[in-house]
Parts: structure tokens; sequence; C-alpha cells
């Protein structure tokens, strides 16, 4: 009797934490819904960022500093501006590029580049929060819940010779990506931060 | 006389007659049912061995020739997405009855293979003048400023996905190979998007189709048509419209242009002859001289198909017309017979002699044309020459017999005011005359000749505007020059056609240019360029290694950065051959520019075709062996030039065929040059209001310029035999009857709308129009002045 009144007594004990913890699926749909809600009231956004790049081909981190601005549904306009002026700009299918070294834009049809045509996808569902396309194109963990960060493997096939996998870290409202990490195959990853972002703030219809 | 002497046997006898005629004529009827017609226009092209004839039969090889090109526009408003949606719906309810297969873009593009099959086969692909560029590049400034790039690239967002090019490729030496791409895109207007053709302005998409019926069958042609309008009107959206081009339009075109001028012609020569009947004959046994050229067409097609095996429809068709002149024959039968003072044998014997003489010149006339290069004109030359022989037995043996002599219509007034009072006029006349012949004389060389086959075809307003539209979206597309490359095997056709890429860039090195020698050097090619590389890179290698390394260094890039690169030098592609440019996707490149016709392999390239292109190619230039230009502009001057040869030669041929039958029927030259007088005016007035009209000389002329020269000796020759011009009422009547008939049956033609029965209608009108009146009026009158 002692021996079964002790099985009992280990079982429950292995049960108790299992009833009060959130299964890690069900966490993952809620802070995604959350997201979702959140983002789904931005309509411009405009940030600073600084983006680290920690690659085997170079004997330092790359370190690249510009601004970034977002208005829905599909306008986005990357502006670097160290270590030199460049940028792209897109504005549904149609954008434009530019140099430092070449003076004025040049103009290009994102169809016509699949490259840009994948980071634009990228940068658009994350500024948007699109969890739809997220969820179609990525098997995502929840890393931490405060703040948001999650971790995105692709599920495409062939990504995973550029992507091992991504880490999208929130602000603490989770209402817009605050890092975004590129994890490569081999070990080389990219950082970018965002920071003094300003939501829902009017912007200048040239930007794009 | 052999024919009163016939008329004389056959009098009593004539069931037996009619018997034998009605079993001949019958056993024609029953041949022509058998025979097998040809509906292509090849009868019409030299069969032998000339580089017309050559340049004909590859001329159907061109990539485009047998395609059906759609091309949808769609409106302002319309959007990229719509359009390209449409255009995958109309190819998607295309029958597969009618297109074999609808592509709305390029195979080779649908996957991603091809870049980096470019940059792994670079050795094998790269020339001398490739390696020189790169050479060019190996400057200390040059790698510097491509690693500057390289550096800045890989700070761009897209960076992570350049990175691994950029290691194995910084000096991106795959541009050279991605450059090679220009030469395999045949439409030269297109951008493509989400592997769509889509037009520069991104307002109009193209669909590429493949059909299986043949560009001739003006049956299976319309039905293709029908359900094309069908699916278009099916499925596209609005603001979207589709127009089709091929070849099968303008058969289709031509075919229903064909039966709405035959509608139109049939009714205007129908009347014409029931007012001729009802002026001159207004006898039903006049019916019968009707039937004497209609009732020869079997004998003749028959003829024809024991010399050729498969009949071409239009020797049929334009053969029959010009049986019509037989009529001539039994005409003048019919009035001497009918409305002449003499016993019918008498009548007959007399007659039968101009008669006789005037169709042997017919004949001698139509048998020049056997010397034609053209198996069409033979034939016509069979057809006709059987048919005039069967035709003029049949009106002097068979017709007397049907011809009852004994009534005899009242002259009417119309006749007597055009053909049997000019005598008071006489000077005036042959003012008049004189002063038409100068004024068209003036003009006789200035008619000019075109030789360009389409020119013979109907084009409608709405298809030559599709034409020029889909030329102006997407290039010229239907009418690229091409040139041959020819080997016994394939290796050797890939040898020349190295050579000719090789001879294009170093003397045009501007001209577009579609070949597959950039992708698909010769095996031998190939061997050399892998033996230059690596001896470049052996050469090369270690000061490459150090300019990145000292380069690289400046913007921060690690000492292996680029060992992937030299890595890549080293290795040992496989051949490029015809299996793997199929794998990658341009096997569609490969139909239409590889022929393999087991004892010859042809490798076709595309050329802009241009005065320069074709003096690169002229005769005597020095090109490599079985190197062969085919050009259409080309094509038409050779056409427009042997069609100038052979109406020189049928002319010259004809004429002394001519003057050789009248000077052996006339024998006094001043009675010769009488007779030759309605045919030389006939023709001077023809060609001189051509060259005053503006009007031009094609292959259809020729063959009508035969019959005006047959129809007005023998106008001559029977104003000539009369022995009193004032008083042979019966055979003046029979030459303006006879003149007149031809005129109404073919000139009608001039009402058509088809070029080639225009032209034939023009030429006859124009040339017998010449001809009747100098026989009936001014041969008289010079005769007058003579005595």
């Amino acid at each position: 009797m002692k021996r079964l009144m002790l099985l009992l007594t280990l079982l429950l004990a292995c049960m108790t934490p299992a009833l009060a913890e959130e299964d890690p699926g069900l966490a993952l749909d809620r802070i995604l819904a959350e997201l979702e809600h959140s983002a789904a009231g931005i309509e411009t956004l405009a940030s600073d960022f600084v983006q680290e790049k920690h690659l085997e081909m170079f004997r330092e981190t790359l370190v690249s500093r510009g601004r970034f601005y977002f208005a829905r549904p599909d306008k986005l306009r990357w502006e670097m501006t160290e270590p030199v002026a460049s940028g792209f700009l897109l504005n549904g299918d149609s954008g434009s590029r530019w140099h430092e070294r070449a003076g004025a834009a040049v103009p290009f049809d994102i169809a016509r580049e699949p490259g840009m045509q994948l980071i634009a996808q990228q940068l658009l569902a994350w500024a948007r929060v699109d969890i739809v396309w997220l969820v179609r194109q990525y098997r995502m963990t929840l890393v931490s819940e405060q703040p948001v960060t999650l971790k995105l493997v692709p599920l495409q096939a062939g990504a995973e010779q550029f992507v091992e996998y991504l880490q999208i870290g929130f602000d603490a409202e989770r209402r817009y990506v605050e890092t975004v990490e590129v994890h490569e195959p081999g070990g080389d990853s990219t950082r970018i931060s965002f920071a003094g972002t300003e939501l829902n703030q009017p912007l200048d219809p040239a930007l794009f | 006389m052999l024919f009163a002497a016939l008329y004389r046997l056959f009098a009593p006898r004539r069931a037996l007659l009619f018997l034998l005629t009605l079993l001949l004529l019958g056993a024609g009827l029953t041949g022509l049912t058998r025979l097998e017609v040809r509906e292509d226009i090849e009868s019409m092209l030299p069969d032998d061995t000339s580089r017309v004839a050559d340049d004909f039969r590859r001329l159907q090889q061109a990539p485009f020739a047998r395609k059906v090109l759609i091309s949808l526009h769609g409106s302002q408003i319309t959007s990229t997405a719509t359009l390209l949606e449409a255009a995958d719906g109309l190819a998607a309810a295309l029958s597969s009855e009618y297109f074999s297969r609808a592509a709305t873009g390029p195979a080779m593009l649908e996957n991603n293979r091809l870049p980096d099959w470019l940059e792994t086969n670079l050795p094998l692909l790269l020339g001398a003048d490739d390696r020189q560029r790169i050479a060019d590049e190996l400057t200390p400034e040059r790698v510097r400023g491509r690693l500057e790039t390289d550096y800045q690239r890989m700070l761009s967002p897209e960076g992570w996905l350049l990175k691994g090019g950029i290691r194995r490729d910084p000096l991106e030496l795959r541009n050279l190979g991605l450059d090679k791409l220009r030469f395999v895109n045949p439409i030269a207007k297109t951008r493509l998007h989400n592997g769509h053709f889509l037009s520069s302005d991104g307002r109009s998409a193209l669909i590429i189709a493949d059909s299986s019926v043949a560009i001739t069958d003006s049956g299976g042609g319309a039905r293709m048509l029908e359900q094309f309008r069908q699916a278009a009107d099916g499925v596209l959206p609005k603001g979207i419209e589709a127009s089709l081009v091929s070849g099968h339009a303008y058969t289709v075109a031509n075919a229903e242009a064909i039966q709405r001028d035959l509608f139109v012609v049939l009714t205007a020569s129908t009347l014409g002859l029931a007012v001729l009947f009802m002026l001159f004959l207004r006898s039903w046994r006049s019916l019968f001289v009707f039937l004497v050229p209609v009732s020869v067409v079997g004998l003749a097609a028959v003829a024809v198909s024991w010399c050729y095996p498969a009949v071409s429809g239009v020797t049929l068709g334009f053969g029959a017309v010009l049986l019509g002149i037989a009529v001539d024959y039994g005409l003048h039968v019919y009035f001497v017979l009918r409305q002449g003072d003499e016993e019918p044998e008498i009548a007959l014997g007399r007659i039968s002699r101009p008669v006789l003489f005037g169709a042997l010149t017919t004949l001698a006339g139509f048998a020049v044309l056997l010397t034609s290069s053209l198996p069409g004109q033979r034939q016509l030359a069979i057809f006709a020459m059987t048919g005039i022989t069967s035709a003029l037995l049949l009106a002097l043996i068979v017709l007397p017999h049907l011809v009852v002599p004994g009534w005899r219509p009242t002259p009417r007034r119309l006749y007597q005011s055009l053909a049997v009072e000019p005598r008071r006029k006489s000077g005036l006349l042959l003012l008049l005359w004189l002063a038409i012949l100068v004024g068209c004389s003036w003009k006789v060389a200035e008619v000019p000749i075109n030789g360009d086959l389409r020119s013979l075809s109907l084009i409608p307003a709405e298809l030559l505007a599709s034409e020029h539209e889909l030329q102006q979206t997407w290039g010229n597309l239907r009418s690229l020059a091409m040139v041959f490359a020819e080997g016994g095997t394939l290796q050797e056709a890939l040898a020349a056609n190295d050579m000719l890429f090789e001879l294009l860039r170093r003397e045009l090195p501007e001209a577009p240019v579609v070949s597959l020698a950039p992708l698909l050097p010769a095996a031998t090619t190939q061997a050399n360029n892998l033996r230059h590389w690596r001896e470049f890179w052996e050469q090369r290698g270690e000061a490459t290694r150090r300019l990145l390394r000292e380069a690289g260094a400046e913007r921060g890039f690690a000492t292996a950065a680029f060992d992937p690169f030299f890595a890549g030098l080293q290795r040992q592609p496989e051949p490029v051959t015809v299996a793997t440019l199929r794998q990658v996707g341009l096997g569609d490149l490969l139909d239409a520019l590889l022929l393999d016709q087991g004892e010859k392999v042809q490798l076709v390239t595309l050329v802009p075709d241009t005065p320069e292109v074709a003096a690169l190619f002229t005769a005597d230039a020095a090109l490599p062996p079985g190197i062969h230009l085919v050009s259409q502009a080309r094509f038409g001057r050779e056409v427009g030039n042997a069609i100038r040869a052979d109406f020189m030669q049928f002319l010259t041929l004809a004429g002394g065929a001519v003057l050789i039958m009248v000077s052996l029927l006339l024998r006094r030259p001043g009675k010769i040059l009488l007779a030759l007088l309605p045919v030389a005016t006939g023709l001077v007035v023809m060609l001189g209001t051509m060259g005053w009209l503006g009007m031009e000389f094609n292959l259809f002329n020729i063959v009508a310029t035969i019959l005006v020269i047959g129809l007005g000796v023998d106008y001559g020759i029977f104003m000539v035999c009369l022995d009193d011009p004032g008083e042979d009422k019966a055979t003046r009547r029979a030459v303006l009857v006879a003149g007149m008939t031809t005129l109404v049956g073919f000139g009608a033609l001039v009402f058509a709308q088809h070029p080639a029965l225009h032209s034939i209608g023009a030429t006859v009108l124009l040339g017998i129009g010449g001809a009747v009146p100098t026989a009936l009026l001014v041969v008289p009158a010079l005769r007058r002045e003579r005595r």
C-alpha cells in the first residue's frame, strides 16, 4: 500500500507542472494573434537601423546604418547612410535603387529581380507583421515571451542553403520588430537592430 | 481539205460521231475525279537546282513560319497580373484539335538552373574575345573597383543571398556567360515577367502556338481561327483584346476573297456573255460553242496527270479559265456555218485554215511555257495545249454537225458602227491608233517586275494591321533572314555554325543575331576553349590571387575570401551537348534552330534581313563551306529576276514561234506585218497602260501575256485571211464576238479583289482591248491604204 501511495504521489507530482504550464504551441498561437492584432493598427513606420554582419569572408564585422520607412500596403524605403549612401525603395511592383557613386536613382522591375523580390517579401512581411504569410514560409518556435522573440526555420526546399534560421525580436508592446538576426549555414550571421521607431506618423509621399 | 472531207464522212454517221465524242469526254471527266490535286504554292516556284528553289525549301524551315502568334493587348488600366492571367487562360482554352502546344513564355527561364549552368561551363563556352575581356579586367584598378562593388553589395539586405556568388566569382565572370543568352532570344522586344512574354511597355502578352493544321488547308484554317475567336470571347476579360497572326490567316483570307471574287466575276461575265448572246447569236445552238472549252477540261487535266503525279490546284483553276479562249474556234465555225452564204463543207474548208493556224500560234505560245523552271507553268502548258488541241478538233469535226445552218440574224446597228463602216474615217483612225501606240510605248519599259510572292496574295487591312502591330510590339519575328550551317554530322554542322557566328560577330558586330553557337559550340571548339582557359589561368592565376588578396585587404576581405573562386578554376566541366541544353530548358530553342534530317544536320542562325547582311553572303564572298543565307527580301528579288528572265525568254521564244507560224501561213511580208499588228498593239497598250498606271508585273501576268499573244495573233490572221475585209461579215463578226467574249470572260477578273485574279483581268483587258480594235479597224484601214 505504501508503495502504491508513493507511486500515486510521484505521478501527481509529475502531472502538476503540466497542468500548470501552457502548451508551447498554444502559447505561440496566442502570441502570434497578439502580434497580428497590435500591428493591424500600424499604417506607417519609420525607424533608424544598424546592421551588423559577421561574415567569414571579412576580417571584421561590417557595420552599416540608415533609416527604414514603411507605409501600408506595399511602400518601403531602405536608406543606408553609412558607410556609403545607397538604398532602394519599393512601391508595389516597381521600385528604384540609388548609390552615391551613381547619383540618380535607377528604376527596376521587382519581378525581374528574384533576389530583390525575396528581400522585399521578407521586409514587407515583417513590417506588416503578416502572420499568415510568415506561417507558410517558416516553422516558428517561441524563444521568449517578454520581450517576444521568435525563431524561424525556413520551410521552402532549397532555402536551407542560404538560411539556417532567423530570430526576430519585437518591442515590449509587441507592435513592431526591433531586431532581426539571420543565421546562415557555416556560422555567418547578420543582425539588424531598429531604434527610435515612429508609428503612424505622416510620411512625405516623396519618400516613395 | 481535210476538215471538209471529215464533215462529209460524218454527215451520214452523226450518231456514231456523237457517241465517240461522248465516250472520250466521259473518260476525261472520270479521270478528272481521280486526280490528286495539291493546293500549295510550291508548284509556282522553281523545282530545279537553282538557288531560288533551294531558298524556298529552306524558307519553309523558318522557326516562326509555321507558328501561330497570338498577341494580347491590355488597356491603360489593365494590370500586368490580369494581362498574364488572361494569356494563361486563353492558352488553356485553345483546343488541342487545332493548337498542339501553346506557350506563354520561354521554357528556358522557367527553371533557375541556367545561370549556374552557364557559370559552371564558362571554360567550355568562352572564346578568345571573352578571355581577352577577362585579361582586360585583371588590373589593380579594375580588381579594386570590382571588390568595392562586392563590398557594397554585401552591405545591402540582399548581401546574404549574394555572398556565395561573390566568393565563387568576385570578378563577375558569369556576366560573360549571361551575355551569351542575348544570342538565343528570337523575340527581340520582349521582357520576361514571371516566366511570361511581356512587351517592353508592359501592355501586351504573347502566346506562341504550334498547329496541326497545314498552312495551306483553308478549311482547317477557318475552323482553327473560329475556335480561337470563340476561346478569346469566352475567356478574355473586358479591356483585353487578342489578335492572331499566322500563315493560316492568310490562307483563309485568300480563300474567302477568291470565293467572293468568283461570285462577282462569274456574275459579271455571265451577264456579259448573255448580252453578247442576245446581240450576236440568238440561237440555242450557239450554246454548243460555249460547251466546247468546258467539255475538254477533263481531257486536259488527265494529260497533265500522265506527266506529273500530282496536279497543282492553281493549274487546274487557272487552266480551266484559260481554256475559255478555245471558244473562239467554235465561234468562227458557228458564224461561217450559220451566217455565211456557202455550203457547209465549203465554208468549213475555208475557215479551217485560219482557225487551224490561229490555234497553232496559240499552241506555240503555250509550248514556250514548257521551258519554264516552274512546275506549275509547265503543267499549265500541257493543260492548255491538250485543251486547245481537243477544243480545236471538237470545233472543226464535231461542232459543225451540231450547228445546223439555215438561220441568219439581222445585222445589228451596234455591230455595224463598230466594225463595218470604218472606211471614211481611215486617216483619223490611223492617227488615233498611232497616237495611242506612241503614248503607250513611252511607258513600256517602266513597268516594274514584282517577284514578291506575297504580292500575289490578298492581305486584308485587318491582318496587315495585326502583322504591323506584332512587329511593333515584339520585333520582326516573321521576316528575319536565316543563315544555314550544314554538315553531314552534328559536329560538322556545329563547326560550320561556329565559323558562321565568328564571321557575323566580326563583320556585323552590332547586328542582333540569334544562334546556338554561343551555347552549343562544336566539341572541338569546346576542347580548344577549355585548353586555352587552362593556359590562361596557368599564366595569370597566381597574379590574380595576389591582386585579389591585396585589393581585398583594403576593403577588409579575409585572405581566404575567394578560395572558392580559385577552386572553381580547377574544375573539369562535362562537355556541353544537345541533351544538357535540353536539361537546362533550352529544348524549344533547339527544336527551332537545330534541324536533324538524318543524312544532314542544319543549324539555323537568325539575322536581320538587311542589305548589309545580304552583302556579306554574296555569291563571290569567301564563306566557310556549308553556309547558305536565305532571306525573304533576297528571295523576292531572285524570284523577281527569275520572272524577268522568264518573261524575256518567253516573249522571245513565243514571238519567234508566232513569227515562224505566221510566216509559214501568210508568206508575204506585208500580210505578216499586218497579221502581227493586233498582237503588237495589244502588248504595247497593255505594258504602256500598266506603266502609266504604276501597275506591277507579276508571275500571273506572264501567262496572261502569252494568252494575249496567242489571241492577238489569231485576230490578225483571221483579218488578213479575208479576201475582202468589207465583205466577209461572218469572219469579222466572229473576230468581234471572240474578242468581246474574251474581254467579258477574262476582263471580268478586273473586278476581283484578289491581286492575282485582278492582275490577270487587267492584263487581258488591256491586251485584248488593244488587239481587237486594231484587228477590226486598223488592219482593214491599212489594207485599204495599201490598195
